[in-house]
């Protein structure tokens, strides 16, 4: 079975502070890693080729330095790395970014599966994934906590808000996967050596390589455009109850109703 | 958050601005290198330690092993740690390429174990000592011997061990009695009982090559009827192991590394042990001393880290943990409670803690990339100096860092106050751990008469005129900025005390008072180790203080309040200048202190020998 694995990077999250003054993130200093579901993606696709053979390709979009999570990436165990990088992808929002990496994956042609991780943490949309299905015309399976590889169809189980559903969709199929679904592997010393070397299976596609347009892809060809970020500000209106605990109940059950919150049956 | 077991930018710091490790690269053989292979080593080393190894220390310090029916089992949860660490390849790290390992600089392996050993000092024993056998089969053993033995020890399938104390001969090794009787095949029956040997027996893997110290019959008394063998604990006959006759006697309880399995192995009680040679007849302590270096630069790597480790949970919880108000407002009840850093005397501690950890680093790195600076060596006159570097510095590396990283283990639990007396915080593991590093491969009284003894000697005080040589160097470098004039006179006057010392030693020994150098070559060691330190601190200043000033020519911060600014939001300059502080408060606190020392020792006293015993105190 060939598999796409779609990896982002993404600043590491635990690292990134808030400068006080301007609001921004602080990214100097910060390291890059792999979106930690996609991780678990990459895992996926690792155990099926190891048990039924075929190849995993890692597809990532990002500036030169992403070239890092394609390495990692191939010291797991993957087989081949593509990176788009092209200023026109600069500033992309999904839709831009789903059409750009929905344009490689038709270059790749040869594949049975395409996985990814549910969403990215630095955006948190997790609208990558059925984007680029729908791009592509396949069917999707998102929210998938198990999944298991027959001939020329996989069966998933999806995590929904109060319970789980087992689907079956015909290959090729998009699916987009959970922490929960597996660990990851650790890379190699011996793989991250063979990732780093010039004759590593790393290809970079521009714009020309997939053959879009500046308009479609990037800032250009996104249909959202940021306007502002900000933090927030959690102002805080504390109100401290006194008297007997029946007397506090009281007061609370009131104030509650006040702001017209329900208290159940 | 940053990782707790060490501060990643100081590493990289050490490695790439004051090292420039990336030259090493462009020898051959280092030139499949790059920093960028570096680097992710080190973050695969990082996450591997953080997520895998860690959590098995405090798990593995309460469970200890068990010994049941001669066999040792290791706690559970080393099982997985110890399959991911020989499935990633770590134990291979800088084996040699032809010998199946990936080659990589010494130096660059000091800092993954460091992270390692960070994480779980017990656990790393176990493949720690696996190498180091696998190493010296390496370099002596016939092909036979490399193929049936050291492949399966590189891959982390079988382990090893080095079997040297007996009850009889610890320091003293050439009292061992462990007897090797020649057998017609050319093996060896092996009889004897070994004790203290560290990973003598567990259940990580199918089987322990022991690498035993052995006297032959008829060979001569002391170390020079020393011979050495690969007593594997179960022998391959027909292609299947059979049981070697070594059997596992005891467990020590100790104060610290609780889950490293410290045994007393018997040899040969059925008489049935086999031993193969390795290399000659009564060859075995040159044969062991060869890995000397290695391996006390292993130890010096663990005291190291359990100092990082300790400095950083000491640090976070300096943060994190308020109590009181600050200092000008002791008086005002209803002032501010502040994190314990504000408090004047925590800081001294940490800054006490950083510079230390922080020296130690530079100190253990340099040592593994002389060790590379040799291998990649252009002339013979090359890498004569920094074997020369390595010879002198390694009693240092190992006790240095064992003495001063244990005391900044302890600080940490001071830091803590009265939770880091107890379990619940892990510093006081790191300190217990962190205790045997000044006792074992050769105690630290034993590195003091090394250095003054041997390495003080060799080729007529050689080896000290260079490492002189070097600081000098440094000193007319760091001289010529004005900014570091406090770090470098503190650092100037302790290099001439070492000088004196060093040279009253030389008069001392070929008097009849050569009792005093070696009464005295602890608190000399100390006194080297101090300059030694206080020369890596140095070096790094000269590099930090010119970054610092850079960014803030580039941030046109030309007041203390515009230079506080940057202080503040750019991460880079806050490190740099944190690592000019380090300097200047080891300097002050430390080499400040080297005129004192140095009178001590040049006092002459001699009460502690020539007190008689009875006078100690009457039992």
């Amino acid at each position: 079975m060939d598999i796409v694995v779609l990896v982002k990077q993404v600043p590491n999250t635990t690292e990134v502070r808030i400068d006080p003054k301007t609001g921004n993130l602080i990214r100097e200093g910060v390291e890059s890693i792999i979106n930690p579901e996609d991780r678990h993606a990459l895992e996926a696709a690792l155990q099926i080729r190891d048990n039924t053979g075929g190849k995993v390709t890692v597809l990532s979009m990002g500036p030169p330095q992403a070239i890092d999570g394609i390495c990692e990436a191939l010291a797991m165990g993957a087989d081949r790395g593509i990176l788009l990088s092209d200023r026109i992808f600069a500033g992309a929002d999904t839709w831009a970014t789903s059409t750009t990496l929905g344009r490689a994956i038709r270059k790749i042609e040869q594949f049975d599966l395409v996985l990814a991780g549910r969403q990215a943490v630095d955006g948190d949309t997790a609208q990558i994934g059925p984007q680029v299905a729908e791009y592509l015309g396949i069917p999707q399976l998102t929210y998938v906590q198990k999944l298991e590889v027959r001939e020329g169809a996989v069966i998933a189980e999806r995590a929904l808000e109060d319970g789980c559903e087992h689907i079956e969709a015909p290959t090729p199929v998009l699916v987009t996967v959970l922490s929960s679904l597996n660990e990851p592997r650790y890379p190699t010393v011996a793989g991250l050596i063979d990732s780093t070397r010039p004759r590593a299976p790393i290809e970079i596609w521009n714009g020309a390589d997939l053959g879009v347009k500046a308009y479609e892809v990037g800032l250009a060809g996104s249909l959202t455009q940021v306007v502002k970020t900000f933090t927030p500000k959690g102002a805080r209106n504390t109100q401290y109850l006194e008297g007997s605990p029946a007397a506090v109940a009281a007061q609370l059950i009131d104030a509650l109703r006040k702001k017209e919150i329900r208290l159940g049956e | 958050m940053a990782n707790l077991l060490c501060d990643e930018r100081d590493v990289k710091f050490v490695l790439y601005e004051q090292l420039n490790i990336e030259e090493l690269c462009e020898s051959e053989k280092y030139s499949e290198f790059s920093r960028e292979t570096f680097d992710m080593v080190l973050d695969a080393a990082v996450k591997l330690a953080e997520k895998e190894i860690w959590p098995t220390n405090a798990d593995g310090d309460q469970k200890g092993v068990i010994l049941e029916q001669g066999a040792v089992k290791v706690p559970e949860s080393f099982h997985n740690a110890y399959r991911l660490y020989c499935e990633g390849g770590w134990s291979l790290l800088a084996v040699p390429p032809d010998m199946g390992g990936q080659g990589f600089p010494s130096v660059l392996n000091c800092a993954a174990v460091e992270l390692f050993s960070a994480a779980n000092q017990a656990f790393m024993m176990y493949p720690g000592l696996t190498i180091g056998a696998a190493r010296l089969i390496e370099k002596y053993g016939t092909e036979d011997q490399l193929r049936e033995y050291m492949d399966r020890m590189y891959s982390g399938e079988w382990a090893g061990t080095m079997c040297l104390t007996e009850p009889q001969a610890g320091s003293d090794v050439g009292a061992l009695r462990t007897k090797a009787v020649k057998n017609p095949d050319g093996t060896y029956k092996i009889s004897g009982g070994k004790i203290f040997i560290s990973a003598g027996d567990h259940d990580l893997t199918e089987n322990i090559v022991h690498m035993v110290l052995a006297r032959v019959e008829g060979a001569p008394p002391g170390t020079r009827g020393i011979s050495i063998f690969i007593v594997p604990k179960k022998r391959v006959e027909n292609g299947e192991l059979v049981d070697n006759d070594v059997i596992c006697a005891a467990t020590e309880k100790k104060l610290g590394i609780h889950a490293s399995a410290t045994c007393a192995l018997n040899f040969g009680e059925k008489d049935n042990c086999i031993g193969y040679l390795l290399g000659a007849e009564n060859e075995g302590m040159r044969i062991m001393f060869n890995m000397m270096n290695e391996a006390r630069l292993a130890v010096g790597i663990q005291g190291l880290a359990q100092a990082s480790a300790a400095y950083m949970h000491a640090l976070r919880y300096a943060k994190e943990r308020v109590q009181g108000p600050e200092i000008h407002a002791l008086k005002d009840p209803t002032a501010p409670k502040v994190p314990i850093i504000y408090h004047p005397d925590v800081r001294r501690m940490l800054m006490w803690m950083k510079c230390v950890t922080e020296g130690i680093r530079a100190l253990i790195y340099y040592a593994g990339y002389c060790e590379d600076r040799i291998h990649a060596a252009k002339s013979e006159e090359e890498a004569a100096k920094y074997q020369g570097f390595l010879d002198i510095l390694i009693p240092i590396c190992k006790s240095w860092s064992s003495d001063m990283g244990f005391r900044v283990t302890e600080l940490a639990i001071q830091v803590h106050g009265g939770y880091g007396y107890c379990r619940e915080y892990p510093v006081e593991q790191f300190m217990r751990d962190s205790k045997i590093c000044s006792i074992y491969e050769g105690t630290n009284g034993i590195q003091a008469l090394d250095l003054v003894g041997r390495k003080l000697a060799v080729k007529q005080g050689a080896l000290f005129k260079s490492i002189v040589a070097e600081t000098g160097n440094l000193l007319k470098n760091a001289s010529k900025n004005y900014r570091l004039k406090d770090i470098v006179e503190p650092f100037a006057q302790a290099r001439s005390q070492l000088v004196e010392v060093t040279r009253y030693f030389g008069l001392k020994s070929i008097t009849e008072d050569f009792m005093i150098p070696v009464l005295y070559a602890s608190p000399y060691l100390e006194l080297f180790g101090d300059l030694a330190v206080g020369f890596m601190l140095l070096w790094q200043a000269v590099i930090a203080d010119r970054r610092l000033e850079e960014i803030y020519n580039d941030a046109k911060a030309d007041t203390p309040e515009k230079k506080a600014e940057v202080l503040r939001t750019n991460r880079s300059a806050a490190f740099y200048r944190g690592k000019v502080a380090s300097a200047q408060f080891f300097s002050n606190t430390f080499l400040s202190l080297s005129k004192g020392k140095a009178r001590a020792i040049m006092s002459g006293e001699r009460s502690a020998i020539d007190l008689p015993e009875e006078s100690f105190a009457l039992f």
